[in-house]
C-alpha cells in the first residue's frame, strides 16, 4: 500500500530514473587481475592440471565451489585442460593432502614425491601442475533496509539495500615434474548490489566471485598452455 | 471414548510442545577414504571399547539448555575400520583387551575420545563451524602390557551458508575433523617415540 502512495505524490518521478541508474549500474564489476611468471609452461595432450583450495586459514577458507567453478572454466572450450577434481584427487591422495599435512612449498613436493604410493597415485593421474587456489569473497559495507508487510488486502516490500562485495583470490601453480612453482596470478573483483523494493524487492546482483572465477579461469588456462 | 481421545491430548500435547523445544540430536555420518600409504607387517587387535561406541557431546545453549547431542562414536569406528586395514597387515577386533592374547596378533590398539569441543557461529561470531577432537590412543602388547600411550587432536571446520542448517554444517565439521584425524593418524604412528622404538626392537 506505500508503494502506491508513493508513486502517487509524484515522487515516481524520481523513482524511474533512480531505478534506471541502478539496473545500469548494479551487476558492474571491477575485476584486475595480475600474473607473474617464474618459469616456462606448456602441457601434453595426456597431462593434466588439479586445483586445490587452500584450508589452513583459521576463520575462513577457499571455497570447493569456487575451486569448482575455476576448474570448470579451465576445462572448457576447444582449448580446454583436463582437471582432475578436487575431492577425487584428495581421496585418491589421502592423507597427503589435507589441511594439516599438504605441503606448503613447491619444494615439499620433491619430499613428498619419494612416497612410492603418492608418485604412482600422480602419475596414474597424470598431474602435471598442482593449481593451488586461496581466497575468499566477503560483503562490505551493507546499507539501507527492506520492510515487508501482509495484510488482509495484500503484500508488499518497501525499502532499499546495498552491498558491496569484495573477492580477492590469488593461484599458485606448481609444476609437478620439476618440483618448483612456475607463477602466481591474483584477482580481485569488486562490485556494488542493489536491492530497490516496491512492493516486491528487485534483486540487482553483482557477479563479483562469477566474474573473479571467469577472469581467474581463462588467465590460469592460457598461462599453463603457455609460453 | 471421550475418556481416551482426553487422555491422548493429555499425553501428546505436551509431548509435541515440549518436542518443538528439545535439543536437536546428530549423528555424525560420512564417508572415509582408505589410506594411500604403505602396510606396516604388523597383525592389530582393535578393542572399541563402550565410551568410543556410545560417546555423545552435548552443547548447551548460554541459557544453560540443551542445545545439541552429537553422537560420533559409530562414526570414529567407521572410521577407524576404514583406516586400520590399509596401515597394517592384519586387523581383527576384539571386545576386550583379555581377549587379544588368544587372537595371535602383534599389539593391541584401542582408542578413545578424550574432549570434544563445538564452536557455533552464533558463539564465536566467526563464519565457519567448527569442531575440535581430543584422543587418548593406547597401543599394547598381545598380553596386554603397555607399550604406548598418546594424545592427538583432530580439527574440522565448515563455513556458514545459506540454507544449510546447523545440523548439517556440524555433520560437515565433523567429518573434516575425523579426516582430521585419520591422516595425522596415519602418518604420525609410527613416529610415536614409544612405537618406533618397539618396532625398531622387532
Amino acid at each position: 500500500m506505500n508503494a502506491l502512495e508513493f508513486r502517487e505524490t509524484g515522487q515516481g518521478k524520481v523513482g524511474g530514473p533512480l531505478l534506471l541508474l541502478l539496473a545500469l549500474t548494479a551487476g558492474c564489476t571491477s575485476t584486475t587481475v595480475d600474473e607473474f611468471r617464474q618459469g616456462d609452461t606448456g602441457i601434453e595432450s595426456h597431462e593434466s592440471v588439479v586445483i586445490l583450495g587452500r584450508r589452513q586459514a583459521g576463520n575462513r577458507e577457499t571455497s570447493s565451489d569456487f575451486v569448482e567453478c575455476v576448474g570448470d572454466r579451465l576445462a572448457q572450450g576447444m582449448d580446454g585442460l583436463s582437471v582432475v577434481p578436487e575431492q577425487e584427487f584428495l581421496d585418491a591422495m589421502f592423507p597427503w593432502f589435507e589441511p594439516r599435512t599438504a605441503p606448503l612449498q613447491p619444494e615439499h613436493l620433491g619430499r613428498l614425491m619419494v612416497e612410492e604410493q603418492v608418485a604412482l597415485t600422480m602419475r596414474d593421474f597424470g598431474v602435471r601442475y598442482i593449481i593451488w587456489v586461496d581466497g575468499f569473497t566477503e560483503t562490505l559495507n551493507r546499507v539501507g533496509s527492506i520492510s515487508c508487510t501482509v495484510a488482509p488486502g495484500g503484500a508488499g516490500c518497501f525499502g532499499y539495500g546495498s552491498w558491496e562485495d569484495d573477492a580477492s583470490f590469488n593461484a599458485e601453480i606448481w609444476d609437478v615434474e620439476n618440483y618448483n612453482g612456475v607463477g602466481q596470478i591474483s584477482t580481485d573483483a569488486t562490485g556494488q548490489s542493489f536491492m530497490p523494493a516496491i512492493v516486491i524487492p528487485i534483486p540487482l546482483i553483482a557477479r563479483v566471485e562469477a566474474n573473479a572465477c571467469q577472469r581467474l579461469g581463462d588467465q590460469l588456462k592460457s598461462f599453463v598452455i603457455g609460453g | 471414548m471421550a475418556n481416551i481421545v482426553k487422555t491422548v491430548c493429555r499425553i501428546l500435547l505436551p509431548a509435541l510442545l515440549l518436542s518443538a523445544c528439545g535439543a536437536s540430536s546428530v549423528v555424525i555420518s560420512g564417508s572415509f577414504p582408505t589410506p594411500n600409504i604403505g602396510k606396516l607387517p604388523l597383525s592389530l587387535a582393535v578393542v572399541y571399547d563402550d565410551t568410543l561406541e556410545e560417546f555423545t557431546y552435548t552443547e548447551y545453549s548460554e541459557t544453560g539448555q540443551e542445545e545439541y547431542h552429537i553422537q560420533s562414536g559409530q562414526s570414529h569406528i567407521e572410521l577407524f575400520n576404514a583406516i586400520l586395514p590399509a596401515m597394517f597387515d592384519q586387523v581383527v577386533r576384539v571386545d576386550a583387551v583379555e581377549e587379544g592374547a588368544g587372537a595371535g596378533v602383534d599389539a593391541i590398539f584401542v582408542p578413545n575420545i578424550e574432549e570434544f569441543q563445538l564452536a557455533l557461529p552464533a558463539k564465536t561470531r566467526l563464519d565457519v563451524y567448527e569442531v575440535w577432537i581430543k584422543y587418548n590412543m593406547r597401543l599394547l602388547t598381545a598380553e596386554g602390557d603397555y607399550l604406548a600411550d598418546w594424545v592427538l587432536t583432530s580439527y574440522g571446520k565448515t563455513p556458514t551458508e545459506t540454507f544449510v542448517s546447523t545440523e548439517t554444517a556440524i555433520n560437515a565439521a565433523a567429518i573434516v575433523a575425523l579426516r582430521d584425524l585419520a591422516s595425522t593418524f596415519a602418518l604420525s604412528f609410527a613416529q610415536v617415540p614409544e612405537i618406533s622404538d618397539w618396532l625398531a626392537s622387532r
